[in-house]
């Protein structure tokens, strides 16, 4: 397995899967859907709003929409599989030391693992609207 | 198509932006995920993102946004179809022109924003 292929045929011998041409598809037909979630949260988050007016009341309003979390799903999982894919590319290309090129790659899908989870969490895990109520009552209590 | 002629340029870009925004996109779903600690946390975080030299750092993410966007399109219509490939050059300074365009209009939308608040 440490022989680099040196022709189609033997690549083909040695490569029993198309993994990466799976992986060549997913990035075109991904891009293509993440342009329109990208540019629909952008329009929402940006230009609809004062990016500044963010705070906890308007993100947990957000996350009390069964609407937000599903589309917010779809976002999290086309973006972080496009971009993680997307950044794999780099160091492929980039870090010409295999050894260092498979740590790179292991902190990057530890990292993109961990936040995966924590966004999943962040959509699914928690009833926003009811702290959002809490967190309202409270403002009103202080001013 | 390549040899430092736009296809390179293209590629380039495509590649710095695409870091650029998977990057942010790693600190953006970290920094959202905060709100699960409730709102003294996630407020307090907030506010020192709501600072200038962000803001314009998120102007700039959007613009590679834009760009990475309509380069992409270029690419899976090079791809896809005969055409695409006769034509890529001329669709990467539409990309351009468009990516400008837009950024210009973001720009006055946000700008007056950063310094009005």
């Amino acid at each position: 397995m440490a022989v680099k292929p040196k022709t189609l045929t033997q690549a083909k011998a040695l490569y029993s899967t198309n993994s990466e041409l799976a992986w060549w598809v997913f990035m075109r037909v991904s891009g293509l859907i993440l342009i329109f979630l990208v540019a629909g949260h952008i329009w929402m988050g940006n230009i609809q709003i004062n990016v500044a007016d963010v705070d906890y009341a308007y993100v947990a309003s957000r996350l009390s929409k069964g609407w937000v979390k599903v589309y917010d799903t779809f976002l999290l999982f086309f973006a972080m599989l496009h971009g993680v894919n997307g950044l794999r590319y780099s160091i492929e290309d980039y870090f010409k030391q295999a050894n260092r090129r498979f740590w790179a790659k292991i902190i990057l899908f530890t990292i993109a693992g961990i936040l995966f989870v924590m966004g999943t969490m962040t959509l699914w895990a928690f009833d926003f609207s009811e702290m959002g109520d809490a967190v309202r009552s409270l403002d009103g209590g202080s001013h | 198509m390549y040899r430092g002629r736009e296809g390179q340029w293209a590629f380039i870009l495509h590649r710095l932006s695409g870091i650029a925004i998977a990057l942010f996109l790693l600190l953006h779903v970290l920094d959202i995920s905060l709100v699960m600690y409730g709102p003294k946390v996630f407020n307090a975080f907030l506010a020192f993102y709501h600072q200038w030299p962000f803001r314009i750092g998120l102007i700039m993410v959007i613009a590679g946004v834009v760009y990475h966007s309509l380069n992409g399109l270029r690419i899976i219509i090079m791809d896809f179809t005969e055409w695409g490939i006769h034509v890529q050059r001329e669709m990467w300074y539409g990309v351009l022109v468009i990516t400008a365009g837009l950024g210009f209009a973001i720009l006055a939308k946000i700008v007056p924003e950063i310094i009005g608040g």
